[in-house]
C-alpha cells in the first residue's frame, strides 16, 4: 500500500512540475491582428490609400520574413529587404491586416471600427483627420489602442485612453518650422492662414516660436484651404506695403502656394516659401513653380535609409511607385510599434498591448525611431524640412 | 482711390471666372428648371482629361479645346445616362439626380484613379501682370473677362438667331407646346446639356490654367460659385448669372480687403447672408426674367 502511495506521489510530483514548466513557457499566440479604419474618400484617401498599401505590404513583408518571432521580434531592416518572391514558412506569429473603408462618414467609421473590434483585432490604425479619428476613439473606449497613421492633430492624442499620434504632432511641426526660420537669419514674416485646427493652428503656433526668437510676423491674410485660386487681393496689399517679408508660412495645399508665388512673383514681392506636410500630401513634387520652396515633413529618402528601402520594395513587388512614402513610412511605423508591444507583452489583449505602446522606447520604424514612454501619445520625432530643388526634395535640416 | 480700383479690377477677375461657371447653370435651368449640381463634374472630368493630355505631351493649346469638346460631350452622356430617364419627373427627382451624379463621378475618379491630386503645369504667361497707373492688371483676368464677354455674345447669337436657340427657347416657355408643335424634345434637350457643356468647358480651362490640378473634388468650389452667381443674378438668366458672378466676385474681394483679419475667414458666410438679405428684397434675384424670356 505505502509502495502504491510512494508511486502516485511521485507521478503527482511530476504532473504538478511539468505543469509548471508548462505555464512558464505559455505558447506565443499563432496570429497578431491589426484593424485599419482607413479612410479612402476624396477627403482622407490622400493619406490613408498609400498608408494602407503600404501597410499590407509591410505585413505580407513580415509573414515572408518568417512571421514575428516571440521573442526577438522583428529585424525591420531584414524584413524591408525580404524578397516576396522567396519566402520562408512562418515559424513565429503571423500578422494580419484588415483595412475596412470609413468612407469619410463618421458613421461609417464607427460602425467600421466596431466591426474591426468584433473580429477581434488587437489594435486599430486610425484616419488623418480628427472628425473620423473621435468617432473611431468613441468605439475604441480606452479598451483597444488606436494609432493614428498620419494624423498631426495634437487633440487625437491621449495615453490614458490608448489614442497614440505615430507622427509627430503640429506643435512639433510648426514650432520646428519657426526655429528654421530664425537658423536661416529670416526675421520678418507673413503667414496664411484659416480659422480651424490644422490651416490656423500651424501658422499660430509659428508666429508664437517665430515671435519670441526674435522674428517678426507683420502680417496673417486669411485664405479659403482647397478653394481660393486667386490670392490677387492678399497680394496687391502685400506689394503696397513695400517691404517684402523674408519669408511666406503657411499650411496652404502645393497648388495653391503655387499660384500665390506666381502672384508675388509677379508683383515684384520676392520673398522665401515655407510650408508644412500638406505641400507633400498633395503632390507638391509635380507642381510647377514651386522650386525653391522649403517644406516640412517626416521622413527624407536618403539612399538606405528605411524609408528609401520600403518605397523600392514596394515598386519592385508592384511595379508602381508608392503614392506617398512618408504616409507610407508612417503606417510601417504604427505597425512595428504594435509588433514591438506585442513581443515585450506575448499578449494579444488589446488592453495590454495598449499600456505596452506607452512605454515603448526607441521602437525602430521606417520614418525614425518612436518613442511613447513619457509621453502623452505623441512620439517624440524629428521634423525633416526639405527644399525643392531641380524638382526634387533636398534635406534642408533635421530638427528635434 | 488706386486702391479702390485695384479691388474693382480684382473683384472683376475673380468674378468674370464665376460668370462663365454661372452661364452653363443658367442655360440648363432656363430649359429644365433644374438647379444642376452635377455641373461641376464637368469640370472635375475636363480636368483629369487635362491631365491626361499633360501626360500624353499636348500643349495648352490643343488641351483648351480638347478640355471644351470633353466636357460637351460628357454633358451630353450624363443627360444620356441620368438625367433622361427622369425627364418628366418632379424637380425635386432631377435635383437628386444631379446630387447622385455629383457623388458618382467623384467617388469613380477616387476608387479607380487616386484621391489624391494630379498636377499638370500651368501656361508660362498665367501670372504675367501690366501695371496701369498704379493698378496691376493680370492677363489672366483680363482674357477671363474678354471671353466671358464673348462667350456671353455667342451664346446669346446662338439662342436668338439659330433655329437650334429659337426651338430651345420655346421649349423653355412651355416644353409640352413646343412638342405639339413638332420640335423634337430629345434634340432639344441634349442640345442644351450641350450647350451648358461647352460653356462648362471654356470655364474649365480658365479655372484649370489657374489651379495646375486635377482631383476628385476639382469641380466642388467651382460648381458651388457658379450657382450662388446663377442665384444672384436670377436663375434662368444669361445676363443675369454675368451680373451675378461679377457681383459675387466684387464682395469677395471687398470682404477680405475690409472685414478685420479676426472675421475675414466669415466671408463666406457673410456672402450667404447678403444673398439671403437680397432674396428677402427680390426673391427673383438681381434680374426678373418673365418666363418668355427663359434662356
Amino acid at each position: 500500500m505505502l509502495k502504491k502511495l510512494s508511486i502516485v506521489s511521485v507521478l503527482l510530483a511530476f504532473s504538478l512540475l511539468a505543469a509548471a514548466c508548462g505555464s512558464d513557457e505559455e505558447s506565443a499566440p499563432s496570429t497578431l491582428k491589426i484593424g485599419y479604419a482607413a479612410d479612402f474618400s476624396d477627403l482622407g484617401g490622400f493619406a490613408d490609400m498609400p498608408a494602407s498599401q503600404a501597410g499590407e505590404h509591410f505585413v505580407a513583408l513580415v509573414n515572408c520574413a518568417g512571421g514575428i518571432d516571440p521573442e526577438d521580434g522583428i529585424d525591420i531592416d531584414a524584413v524591408l529587404a525580404t524578397d516576396l518572391g522567396n519566402c520562408e514558412e512562418v515559424s513565429g506569429t503571423t500578422l494580419e491586416m484588415t483595412v475596412e473603408n470609413i468612407a469619410g462618414d463618421p458613421e461609417v467609421t464607427q460602425r467600421a471600427s466596431q466591426s474591426l473590434i468584433d473580429s477581434g483585432v488587437s489594435a486599430l490604425l486610425g484616419p488623418a483627420f480628427p472628425d473620423f479619428g473621435e468617432p473611431l476613439l468613441q468605439v475604441a473606449a480606452g479598451e483597444v489602442p488606436v494609432l493614428f497613421v498620419a494624423s498631426t492633430e495634437p487633440l487625437l492624442a491621449d495615453a490614458s485612453i490608448l489614442a497614440y499620434l505615430v507622427a509627430f504632432d503640429d506643435t512639433a511641426q510648426a514650432s520646428a518650422a519657426a526655429e528654421f526660420a530664425l537658423d536661416q537669419g529670416w526675421s520678418t514674416a507673413v503667414t496664411f492662414s484659416a480659422p480651424g485646427p490644422y490651416f490656423g493652428y500651424n501658422p499660430e503656433v509659428f508666429t508664437e516660436v517665430f515671435t519670441a526668437g526674435g522674428g517678426s510676423v507683420v502680417a496673417d491674410y486669411n485664405f479659403v484651404p482647397i478653394e481660393d485660386m486667386d490670392f490677387s487681393t492678399q497680394v496687391n496689399e502685400m506689394a503696397a506695403g513695400g517691404q517684402a517679408p523674408d519669408v511666406v508660412y503657411s499650411a496652404m495645399l502645393s497648388f495653391q502656394s503655387a499660384v500665390l508665388r506666381g502672384q508675388l512673383d509677379s508683383a515684384g514681392v520676392a520673398t522665401n516659401y515655407l510650408v508644412t506636410d500638406a505641400f507633400e500630401a498633395t503632390g507638391g513634387y509635380f507642381t510647377d513653380g514651386v522650386e525653391g520652396f522649403y517644406h516640412t515633413t517626416h521622413s527624407f529618402p536618403s539612399e538606405g535609409s528605411r524609408i528609401k528601402a520600403l518605397a523600392d520594395s514596394y515598386e519592385a513587388t508592384h511595379g508602381s511607385p508608392l503614392e506617398n512614402s512618408s504616409f507610407g513610412g508612417l503606417a510601417v511605423d504604427a505597425i512595428a510599434v504594435v509588433i514591438d508591444a506585442f513581443v515585450r507583452t506575448n499578449s494579444t489583449d488589446p488592453k495590454v498591448l495598449g499600456d505596452a505602446i506607452g512605454q515603448a522606447d526607441g521602437v525602430h520604424g521606417a520614418t525614425g525611431d518612436l518613442t511613447y514612454v513619457g509621453t502623452s501619445g505623441i512620439p517624440d520625432k524629428p521634423v525633416y524640412v526639405h527644399q525643392v530643388v531641380g524638382g526634387a526634395a533636398t534635406l534642408a535640416a533635421t530638427i528635434g | 482711390m488706386t486702391e479702390l480700383l485695384q479691388q474693382v479690377v480684382d473683384g472683376l477677375g475673380r468674378g468674370g471666372i464665376y460668370a462663365l461657371i454661372a452661364l452653363g447653370i443658367a442655360v440648363i435651368f432656363g430649359v429644365m428648371h433644374l438647379v444642376n449640381f452635377a455641373h461641376g463634374e464637368l469640370i472635375t472630368v475636363s480636368a483629369y482629361t487635362a491631365y491626361a493630355l499633360f501626360v500624353a505631351g499636348w500643349n495648352w493649346w490643343l488641351i483648351a479645346p480638347a478640355v471644351v469638346l470633353t466636357a460637351g460631350l460628357t454633358s451630353v452622356v450624363i443627360e444620356f445616362v441620368a438625367f433622361r430617364w427622369v425627364r418628366g419627373a418632379p424637380d425635386f427627382t432631377m435635383l437628386m439626380t444631379s446630387f447622385g451624379v455629383h457623388f458618382l463621378v467623384q467617388a469613380a475618379f477616387v476608387m479607380y484613379v487616386s484621391a489624391n491630386f494630379r498636377q499638370f503645369p500651368r501656361p508660362g504667361w498665367i501670372f504675367e501682370t501690366w501695371k496701369v497707373g498704379g493698378v496691376s492688371l493680370e492677363v489672366f483676368d483680363l482674357l477671363v473677362i474678354l471671353f466671358t464677354l464673348l462667350t456671353l455674345g455667342a451664346t446669346y447669337w446662338v439662342l436668338h438667331r439659330t433655329m437650334f436657340g429659337m426651338s430651345l427657347r420655346a421649349a423653355a416657355e412651355d416644353f409640352d407646346a413646343a412638342r405639339l408643335m413638332g420640335i423634337r424634345s430629345d434634340r432639344i434637350i441634349r442640345g442644351a446639356f450641350a450647350l451648358s457643356g461647352l460653356l462648362a468647358g471654356v470655364a474649365a480651362v480658365f479655372w484649370l490654367m489657374r489651379s495646375g490640378q486635377a482631383g476628385p473634388t476639382a469641380g466642388l468650389s467651382p460648381m458651388l460659385k457658379g450657382v450662388l452667381a446663377a442665384l444672384i443674378g436670377g436663375l434662368g438668366s444669361l445676363s443675369g448669372a454675368v451680373l451675378g458672378g461679377v457681383v459675387l466676385g466684387l464682395a469677395e474681394v471687398f470682404l477680405i480687403s475690409y472685414l478685420p483679419e479676426s472675421l475675414v475667414g466669415l466671408t463666406d458666410g457673410i456672402v450667404f447672408l447678403f444673398i439671403a438679405l437680397l432674396f428677402v428684397f427680390r426673391p427673383q434675384g438681381l434680374i426678373t426674367v418673365r418666363r418668355a424670356e427663359r434662356v
